[in-house]
């Protein structure tokens, strides 16, 4: 597969999947930028038996990320900060509840929960993006669900209307 | 998965407020940030592109060139036609001595 039939099918995934792990749209075209350059420099890199290209893209993707919260850690936390709204009925923003619950969970929990909810890869593929056993991804993203239930229960009410 | 409780979510409930959270569509202009050059038609390269040269290498390629194409490039000798050459009738040398 060439670079640029990677890129054309593999764009908007790993651009949401950058969104949704920064929440910056600045941030996450900027690293879904570096992500398909280093593909262009070095496709050899690629290893076919490994996994799938677009395994191997959110792999780079996800390298980046955490390279990028490592060197502006102040500026673009990967981690949220930000607390559920206290009356979720008053401002009906699911959306926004959503986003701040997922960033608010623990890193590795997060991006299990990204990739699996968000972009379909299933644990065999996210064990082999973030490089443990499936086991433990399975355990990472039963946990971000636990935790996703309680923080997100006061809008099952706002989310039947 | 059922909620075990009145402050937890069910699956189903779960996904569908996730589901809420959409990201936004990639910009357009990724694609030419990546990949500049491919998206121009490649004759269109010809009219912008350059090399850059060291000058003695420079020299040197075109003293070569010069000797290798001087064959085809020096004026050509005049030559005579066969027919145009015509016996001397009569010989006449004329001998020189010093001190004439």
């Amino acid at each position: 597969m060439t670079p640029e039939k990677a890129f054309d099918e593999y764009h908007q995934a790993v651009y949401s999947f950058l969104y949704r792990l920064t929440r910056r749209e600045d941030i996450a075209e900027d690293i879904t930028q570096e992500c398909f350059l280093a593909l262009v420099r070095a496709p050899e890199r690629f290893d076919r038996a490994r996994g799938t290209m677009k395994t191997y893209l959110f792999s780079i993707a996800r390298n980046l990320a955490l390279k990028h919260y490592r060197d502006y850690r102040r500026e673009a936390p990967l981690e949220g900060e930000a607390e559920p709204a206290a009356d979720p009925r008053a401002t009906l923003e699911l959306r926004s509840a959503a986003a701040e619950a997922v960033a608010a969970l623990p890193q590795l929990q997060q991006e299990a929960l990204i990739l699996f909810a968000y972009e379909g890869v299933t644990l065999e593929e996210i064990a082999g993006i973030v490089g443990a056993e499936v086991g433990t991804v399975k355990s990472r993203l039963h946990r971000a669900r636990e935790a996703l239930r309680r923080t997100l229960a006061p809008y099952r009410k706002v989310g039947k209307e | 998965m059922e909620p075990l409780n009145e402050d937890e979510l069910s699956d189903r409930e779960l996904d569908a407020i996730l589901r809420e959270w959409t990201a936004p569509p990639a910009p357009a202009g990724l694609r030419s940030s990546i990949f500049p050059v491919a998206s121009r038609p490649w004759w269109r390269n010809l009219w912008t592109a350059s090399i850059r040269i060291p000058l003695p290498a420079a020299i040197a390629m075109a003293m070569v060139l010069a000797v290798v194409a001087w064959p085809w490039i020096r004026p050509a000798a005049p030559q005579a036609n066969a027919h145009e050459l015509q016996p001397v009738a009569v010989l006449r040398p004329v001998i020189i001595r010093s001190g004439e």
